[in-house]
Order: C-alpha cells, then structure tokens, then sequence
C-alpha cells in the first residue's frame, strides 16, 4: 500500500505542531504534535462545528505552554495525546485521531489509504 | 439610561504577545503597553489572564474578563449606579467608572465615555442615476493600504438563558431589542446609539458561556475586504466571510484569533430608532447571510507569457 513521506520527526521541534495539505487544498487538513519522541496526528477539524478549522495563523496549534491543542474559534483546549476537549463549546467530544508511521530512521509516513480515508 | 455602547473590552489571555501582534496586524494602534485602541479611542485592553488587576474569569475561562460601557455623561452614571444598586453591589474605581456584575455573570463596567466623535467620510460609490459620491478624476481603490478601524461596534456572548440575558439588559440598562433568531438570541441596541446592535446573545449550554466574537467598524464593504485579505496575507486564517449579514445589513469577515473567541471586521450596519419593529427569523445559514464568498489568492486570467 502506498504511502506519503512527511519529513522527519526532527523538522517538528518539540513541543511544536505543524499543519499538512497532502492534496494542495489551500488549507492544512491535519496537524502533528511533537511531544519529546511522540507523535500525535489529528483531522484539522474542531469537533464544535465539525466543519472549521482550528488555529488562528498556519502551525499554531497549540497554547503557549504547549500543554494543550486550541481551537482558536472559541478557545475549545483538548488533550495532546488523545484529544479529549477538556475546556470549550465542545467539551466532552473529542478530535479524529489519525495513525501515522515513524521509520527507525525517524522518517515520518502516512498510508494513502490513511490520506482517503480522513479525506485529508 | 443613556448607554452609548461598548468602550473596552479587556483580556486575559494565554499568549500576551501573540495578542498584541493580532491587535496591530488588525489594524488598532499602540496607546499604551496594554491597550490597543481604533480611530475614536475605543478599544482593547490585552493583559496576561493570571494578572491580578483582572476581575475573576467566569468558569468557563472566557478570555474576556471585563466589558467597559461609554455612558453620555456623570448622570447617566449616576442612574446606573442607583439602578444596580439595588439588587447587587456596585464598585466605583479609582478611574471614577464603576463596576457591576450582570445577571449571567459578565463583569461589567461603565464609564464617562472616552469614545471620541470622527469627522470622516464613508467610503464612497459611484452609481447611475445617483449624485456622484467621488467626484471626478477621484480613484476609489489603491493597492496601498492600511486597515484603520473606526470604533468597536459590538461583542457577542454565549450564554446559558437567553430570556434572564435580554431581561437584564432591557430593564435595567435600558437596550432595545431589535431583531431576534428564534430560540437563539436577540440582537440589542443601547439607548444611546442607532447602530442596529452593540450586543448580541448565542444560547448554549452553561460551560461554554463567554465571549463568542466581537468587532470593529470600518469604512465599507471594501476596507472590509482589503482589511481581511491583508490579514490572510499574514497567514491569519479566516473563520467566517467575507459576506454581507441579513439582520443589521451590516457587511462581515470573522478571524479566529490568540483571544480565544472570533475577531470581525464590519462595516455599513443598519441604524434604528424606537419606531423599529423588532423581526424574527429562524437561525441559520439563509436567515445569517445575503451571501457568502471565500478569499482565495489573487489570481487572473491568463497562462504562462506567450498565451492570451
């Protein structure tokens, strides 16, 4: 099964987020969190309206303490690793969570069947 | 209650510096280290959401802690201290403004107003069968722009009871409804303006109760425009516009923002006086806009050099 190369872990500091549009869309449709040597990869959609997306300038995921994801909409919080919403219209929901591959050698993969899936 | 309309809004944010790059990029100017003002002196005031000079945030942690309303003059004032005092208690600040919770929870303020009176043109049309309003050899458009916000028009709340909300504002404060989304909230002018609304109610459940967006008024639909596309330009990214609003007419374009809710442009909103008649709508997307585009990169016709 094919899949799409995203870079390496290394070009995500951490404790940073970066925005993805595999198909040139204009706008990113998922995001990576870099924590330490994890990684966690979500739809770029805030589960309040479940059809906007989340930050307020390119990569700007996340508060300023990195300790949570914002929807710069209305100021939703959710977890990093699991996306819970903690704090927000959508408490209680969570954002659509999508697996990534991570090569030894560091290499960042996403499946294409991962890509149509998410309609990312 | 000579109410004219919001003065301040102030702050309490996670990202003290990304707020105030948003508030220049928006288009208000430096007053002070933490207040960010639009042409007649109304304005924002951005501080770090654990500074103690700030009222307690509502439980929601709303970045909004405070909303400061302009009154015409010390009596009117007066009668809003004597109105509120009745049922809850009323600070009055070292700056001579005073400070009272509404029936929801907001903390509010009122003041002398510090709103300044403009003396400018709107933008200006051209059209057949009209008197100019650009005379001739005038351009209407240049490439070289600055967004100048004129005045903050009016902010939005989520809120748990829609019915206690307008109640509040109407008895005591003396606003005027005047026009309502059925079930969802209705759109309130003070005593002390014509502008269609300077507030407006969301109904949502108790934990999401804050601020939704709030705005500033420009000079038309093509400062509107210029302004938001400026701000795509900066790589702020656009929740909601541009396009034109049904009730108030007013022109729109809303950017999620660092303040934790919607920041808009609008521009050329209704003006009502007490002979209105209040409509209702159901809410929605056909009853919320005229129409609705979506800013793309400039663009025009034409291919690589050689093909017409």
């Amino acid at each position: 099964m094919g899949k799409l190369w995203l870079g390496n872990v290394s070009d995500i500091a951490d404790g940073q987020a970066k925005g993805f549009d595999p198909n040139h869309s204009g706008s990113d449709t998922f995001f990576i969190v870099r924590q330490g040597n994890e990684l966690f990869a979500y739809v770029d959609i805030c589960p309040h309206y479940n059809d906007t997306s989340l930050p307020w300038k390119r990569h700007h995921y996340l508060d300023s303490a990195s300790a949570h994801i914002v929807c710069a909409a209305h100021g939703a919080l959710f977890e990093i690793d699991n996306g819970d919403c903690v704090q927000g219209p959508c408490k209680g929901q969570k954002l659509s969570k999508i697996p990534l591959e991570v090569s030894s050698q560091q290499e960042i993969w996403i499946s294409l069947t991962t890509i149509k899936e998410f309609n990312l | 209650m000579n109410i004219i309309g919001p003065d301040k809004l102030i702050f309490g944010v996670d990202d003290v510096a990304a707020c105030k790059q948003f508030a220049l990029d928006y288009g208000l100017v430096t007053k002070d280290e933490q207040n960010y003002v639009s042409l007649d002196g109304t304005g924002i005031e951005i501080l770090h959401k654990d500074d103690a000079s700030l009222p307690a945030p509502l439980p929601s942690g709303s970045m909004l802690r405070k909303t400061i309303y302009g009154v015409a003059d010390q009596a009117a004032l007066d009668a809003i201290t004597a109105e509120l005092s009745k049922d809850r208690e009323v600070k009055t600040l070292a700056d001579g403004s005073i400070e009272a919770l509404d029936d929801l929870g907001f903390v509010l303020g009122f003041q002398v107003t510090i709103r300044q009176t403009l003396d400018l043109p709107a933008e200006t049309i051209n059209a057949p069968g009209a008197a100019p309003q650009r005379g001739v050899n005038l351009t209407g458009v240049s490439k070289d722009f600055t967004a100048k916000p004129r005045s903050l028009s009016h902010v939005v709340y989520f809120v748990p009871d829609i019915e206690k909300a307008e109640a509040f504002y109407a008895e005591r404060l003396g606003f005027v409804t005047t026009d309502r989304f059925t079930g969802t909230g209705p759109f309130m002018r003070p005593a002390g303006t014509l502008d269609h609304h300077t507030l407006f109610f969301l109904k949502t459940p108790p934990f999401m109760q804050g601020v939704e967006h709030f705005t500033f008024h420009m000079s038309g639909p093509t400062e509107v425009s210029q302004a938001g596309y400026a701000l795509v330009e900066k790589g702020y990214q656009s929740f909601w516009g541009p396009g034109r609003h049904i009730f108030g007419s007013n022109w729109f374009w809303y950017f999620k923002s660092p303040f934790g809710c919607n920041i808009e442009y609008d521009a050329d909103m209704d003006l009502h006086d007490d002979s209105w008649e209040a409509r209702e709508a159901l809410p929605g997307a056909d009853n919320s806009q005229v129409f609705l585009l979506q800013s793309r990169e400039k663009w025009a016709p034409g291919g690589p050099p050689g093909k017409p």
